[in-house]
């Protein structure tokens, strides 16, 4: 038993010693900096998460699925099997052209035979909206244009093959339609059970498999990742992001957004354990120099030490996790009504990500101190003025390195890391730089006074002064970013998808029809719509050398090199498309201008030479400048234009996009009917995806916000709390020393004031280029930057140490020299 | 017990060296009490911390029960510190945010030792404060303070105690109550004390008296010494 008790008596000193400490308070910032920034990685990090999933999920209903294998052969059924056995859903589809009859009349159709339980994700839905929208073998379903090119009605009977369908219900919607190439012509729904006897299927028929799949996340990878290495030639795996550039940008774009918060909270956070962390170790040089007095061995002391950081990281985490789950529950409750859907349930990971980024960093900036404090001489129980100096670079390196680290895991991306730390180092550099050179101009005109005494302070400990100013900079600099800057960048994005985005598209319009396509737009009292011609070619030679997909190891840019090119020819230049490197074209001379994101996937540059074939005829140019496409706005863009002289006289149809509101739904079926060959595309899910996720990720921030504005005043409270008793004791010397209260408020006043003025006015400056920088590099948003933002900054920097300087008179006023000069 | 041979010290002050103690020799046997007195800044408080360990000398032998503390790492001295001796400083040294009981209970947990909190129950009881245990250093007065000190300095049976200005902080009334608990602890247990002191009559208690005067000793009276002085008084 005895022995026992001895095991575990240092455990016992341990914890005695921490849990002491925390009753008298000596860890109370640290306690306070930890647990916010815990709390807030892991609020963002859940909430992001949770977000994130939705994001996907509200995207997946677009593809009818979570993944989808496309192929251009019947798909292997081990395919499938093996999905099932992961426990996930499967549907399949087969989607070919062919004729269709009612009759006399007969229409060519894009027909889809889909197994019963297609779709896995979103809904089919059939007009009216309450019809079952299940497919039965013997049935088919059937779009508006089908209806109104065959005359046909619900419970009639067409012919497609060998079969005799009846006619079940009207499309409204597909989920995947969008996806879907062939949804260029006119939909036949069918039950995948009657596609045998159909007889369509024979050799050569242009068929489109498709194997969908749906389930938990980690099956779903499992699936893809075992699907990968077997994949044979005309098979792959979509994503959705790949599929459409518009809401590919727009989920990247939340991502970001709310991947910035987060790093923002992490940097604001971290800059709070940094400063409370030293504190913590410098506090503890008396409690050392006794242990080693009593005997205690340097490793029994570094043992205490770190038990203490170890205890504290660990309540912290736990009251951390509890705050931040609770906040995040709050959050979710508060903005449920703005949410597509439920938010999926989240993960304990950003929680364990949080704890050890705290740690980490709690490590990093105390941990170092700690290790030499260990060595602290016994002589400082009789000399108080022994200490051991710690190397900066032992001290300051870790440290970085464990923001550094930080900075890159939750940024995920070296670029925004980059920015972010980048501007960290400038906003420091320019208030040290600042702060110094006017402390010297106004040590030249005060001198006497309240301004002298207030002067030789700040400038006895220069270090001190430039941690409190960096730490207040980089506080006010988070907070602004996290608030102005956030709902400005956001007003920023929601502009580019303006109110009346085109949420149509028409195709295949042929250019004798374009006067009457127009005019119809005009009888309606619609705006008329623009055309842009579109010439359909293929990508044979780059720089003379033919086009090899298999030599792309990108899937994604095998893909792009391997699909038809939709070219155009005439506007190059508009809000959407800025060229971003190259002279614009010269419509005389033959150049194509090509999407700058297509041309880095697929290793084209200014100068190379591109070779389509149109028509059977080989058209080359070389590529004269490079354009960057905002995809959000809906508008029809093309991956590659070129110069009017080579592109006039090439075979072309007309594309055009336009905005068709709700209150109008005749005007589709009239233009069917006044033009068969038109095919128009409705892009209004999309678009609605689009803005749902803007929606949703702006919601998500506002409350990411109230995370990170608690890390940010942590953080001012740290730094404010730095020099706390030496500020006590001073006051009390020179009150002993005869000092009114007066003289002494007037010195922190004005000190004060100088600390919130030159932080406020950087951090506001910093936040202000800052964003204009990340708008413009991060999110390709258009900005301007606010130059009002410094001012109001350094106002409300003031302010804030102002009250600070409040707080401290008042504590002041309740005491005498004698408790104060105790205290310490 | 303490040999001291041949002991100087030295310390650079940047531009010059400066001798604090200057060929410090003598010793003291096992359980006497030795007041080292001088002025202010005659090297008293620096040759307790060489006693105790706390520093090394430039040149010379200490030996601390027959351990050669100059032979000894930081840590070693360390260990013989926690083997043998006990402290009271002028300023009580407590740990703020450790209540009474747990003060007195730190270098025995220090030491593993089993029974912690009813070894240092039992001595603030002897220096009777048994009625505020679970007091924090800054709810009691100063002559408490020191109390608990003296406690925490007995608790563990150290082979000697080193006390520095042990009653410099109080009030001559309870620095007289101070003194009188110190000397009777000691006696009881067999102690050598060692006292650092301004205050004469404290010094007078002691059995060896050492006199420091910048650096150097100019007054050394040991027990038969003194006996013999005090019986001529």
């Amino acid at each position: 038993m005895a022995n026992l008790a001895t095991r575990w008596a240092p455990l016992r000193l341990h914890w005695r010693l921490f849990a002491r400490s925390m009753a008298a308070g000596e860890y109370k910032t640290l306690l306070l900096a930890l647990v916010i920034a815990i709390a807030s990685l892991t609020a963002v990090g859940m909430l992001t998460e949770r977000v994130q999933r939705l994001l996907l999920g509200q995207a997946n209903q677009l593809q009818a699925a979570d993944a989808v294998l496309v192929s251009d052969h019947a798909i292997a059924p081990t395919a499938a099997q093996l999905a099932q056995q992961y426990g996930l859903q499967t549907a399949s589809t087969a989607t070919f052209p062919s004729m269709v009859s009612f009759g006399e009349q007969t229409s060519l159709a894009s027909v889809k035979a889909a197994s019963a339980s297609y779709p896995l994700r979103g809904q089919l839905a059939l007009l009216p909206p309450a019809q079952n929208a299940t497919l039965r073998s013997g049935e088919a379903l059937i779009d508006a244009r089908l209806q109104a090119v065959l005359g046909v009605k619900t419970g009639q009977t067409i012919q497609v093959g060998q079969l005799n369908l009846t006619v079940s219900g009207i499309i409204d919607r597909e989920p995947d339609a969008a996806f879907d190439f062939s949804s260029l012509q006119a939909r036949l729904l069918i039950s995948e059970a009657d596609l045998a006897a159909s007889g369509l299927l024979g050799f050569g028929s242009r068929v489109k498999y498709r194997l969908m799949v749906a389930g938990e996340e980690a099956q779903l990878e499992q699936w893809q990742a075992s699907m990968k290495p077997k994949l044979a030639r005309g098979e792959s795996l979509e994503n959705v992001r790949e599929s459409r550039p518009e809401l590919k940008q727009s989920i990247d774009r939340a991502e970001r957004f709310l991947r910035l918060a987060a790093l923002l909270a992490g940097v604001l956070a971290a800059v709070a354990i940094v400063l409370a962390a030293r504190r913590f170790a410098l506090r503890h040089f008396d409690t050392v120099a006794l242990l080693r007095t009593l005997g205690a061995s340097q490793r029994k002391v570094r043992a205490i030490l770190f038990s203490q950081l170890l205890l504290l990281a660990g309540f912290a985490a736990v009251l951390g996790g509890a705050l931040a789950w609770l906040a995040q529950t709050l959050l979710v409750w508060l903005i449920a009504d703005q949410l597509p859907a439920p938010l999926p349930a989240g993960t304990l990971w950003p929680w364990g990500w949080a704890s050890l980024l705290g740690l980490v960093l709690l490590l990093g900036s105390a941990g170092p101190i700690l290790l030499t404090l260990a060595k602290t001489p016994p002589l400082r129980v009789l000399r108080r003025d022994l200490s051991v100096n710690v190397h900066w670079v032992w001290q300051y390196g870790i440290t970085i390195l464990a923001m550094v680290g930080i900075l890159l895991q939750i940024a995920q991306d070296i670029k925004l890391a980059a920015i972010v730390g980048g501007g960290i180092v400038l906003a420091l550099a320019s208030v040290a730089l600042l702060s110094y050179g006017v402390l010297h101009l106004m040590q030249r005109y005060f001198k006497r006074g309240s301004p002298k005494i207030a002067l030789r302070q700040m400038l006895r400990q220069p270090g001190l002064l430039l941690a409190q100013l960096a730490a207040l900079t980089l506080g006010l600099c988070g907070l602004w970013l996290l608030t102005v800057v956030q709902n400005d960048l956001l007003a920023a994005w929601r502009a580019q998808v303006p109110a009346n985005a085109p949420n149509h598209f028409a195709v295949n319009i042929q250019p004798e029809q374009q006067a009457q396509f127009s005019q119809l737009f005009v009888q309606a009292g619609l705006p008329q719509p623009k055309v842009q011609p579109m010439i359909r070619g293929r990508w044979v030679l780059h720089n003379q050398q033919s086009v090899k997909p298999d030599s792309y190891a990108e899937p994604r840019a095998r893909r792009l090199s391997e699909r038809e090119f939709n070219l155009s020819w005439g506007e190059e230049e508009r809000a959407d498309n800025q060229r971003v490197q190259g002279p614009p074209l010269n419509q005389q001379q033959p150049g194509w201008s090509v999407e700058a994101e297509l041309a880095e996937q697929l290793g084209i540059r200014l100068g190379d030479v591109l070779t389509f074939d149109i028509a059977g005829m080989p058209v080359s140019a070389p590529v004269v400048n490079l354009r960057k496409v905002n995809w959000g706005s809906f508008r029809a863009n093309f991956f590659v234009i070129g110069s009017e002289v080579m592109m006039r006289e090439q075979p072309s149809s007309a594309i055009s996009s336009f905005y068709l509101p709700k209150t109008q739904p005749q005007l589709i079926p009239d233009l069917v009917r006044a033009m068969p060959n038109i095919t128009v595309i409705d892009v209004g899910q999309v678009l609605a995806q689009v803005e749902s996720v803007i929606s949703l990720a702006s919601a998500a921030l506002r409350l990411v916000f109230v995370m990170c504005v608690l890390a940010g005043l942590t953080v001012l409270l740290a730094a404010l709390d730095t020099n706390e008793a030496e500020r006590r004791r001073e006051a009390a010397l020179m009150r002993s020393l005869g000092a009114s209260t007066r003289r002494i408020a007037q010195i922190w006043w004005l000190e004060s004031l100088f600390l919130g003025a030159v932080a406020g006015l950087m951090a506001g400056l910093v936040a202000a280029i800052g964003a204009w920088y990340i708008a413009y590099s991060v999110f390709n948003l258009p900005w301007l930057i606010n130059w009002a933002l410094p001012l109001y900054s350094a106002l409300a920097g003031m302010a804030l140490t102002a009250l600070t300087v409040g707080l401290r008179l008042l504590a002041l006023a309740r005491t005498t020299p004698m408790l104060m000069l105790q205290a310490d | 017990m303490i040999e001291v041979r041949n002991v100087y010290k030295h310390i650079d002050t940047g531009s010059q060296s400066l001798t604090i103690l200057h060929d410090i020799d003598f010793s003291v046997p096992a359980g006497a009490s030795l007041a080292i007195v001088g002025r202010s800044g005659s090297g008293k408080s620096s040759l307790l911390a060489l006693l105790a360990g706390l520093d090394l000398p430039t040149q010379g032998d200490i030996l601390l029960q027959g351990n050669a503390l100059q032979a000894l790492d930081e840590d070693g001295r360390a260990k013989v510190r926690g083997q043998l001796a006990g402290f009271v400083f002028q300023s009580f040294q407590l740990l703020p945010e450790l209540n009474a009981l747990e003060n007195v209970m730190l270098p025995l947990e220090l030491a593993g030792v089993a029974d912690a909190e009813q070894r240092a129950a039992h001595w603030l009881e002897r220096v009777g404060l048994a009625h505020r245990t679970d007091h924090l250093p800054r709810q009691l007065s100063g002559g408490e303070q020191q109390r608990v000190a003296l406690a925490r300095a007995f608790a563990p049976k150290p082979a000697v105690l080193f006390a520095d200005e042990p009653t410099g902080s109080l009030d001559s009334a309870t620095g007289a109550v101070i003194a009188d608990l110190l000397f009777d602890l000691n006696r009881e247990m067999g102690t050598t004390l060692v006292l650092v002191t301004h205050d004469e009559t404290l010094a007078a208690r002691c059995s060896h008296l050492l006199r420091l005067q910048a650096g150097q000793i100019t007054e050394w009276l040991a027990a038969d010494e003194r006996t013999l002085l005090e019986t001529a008084v």
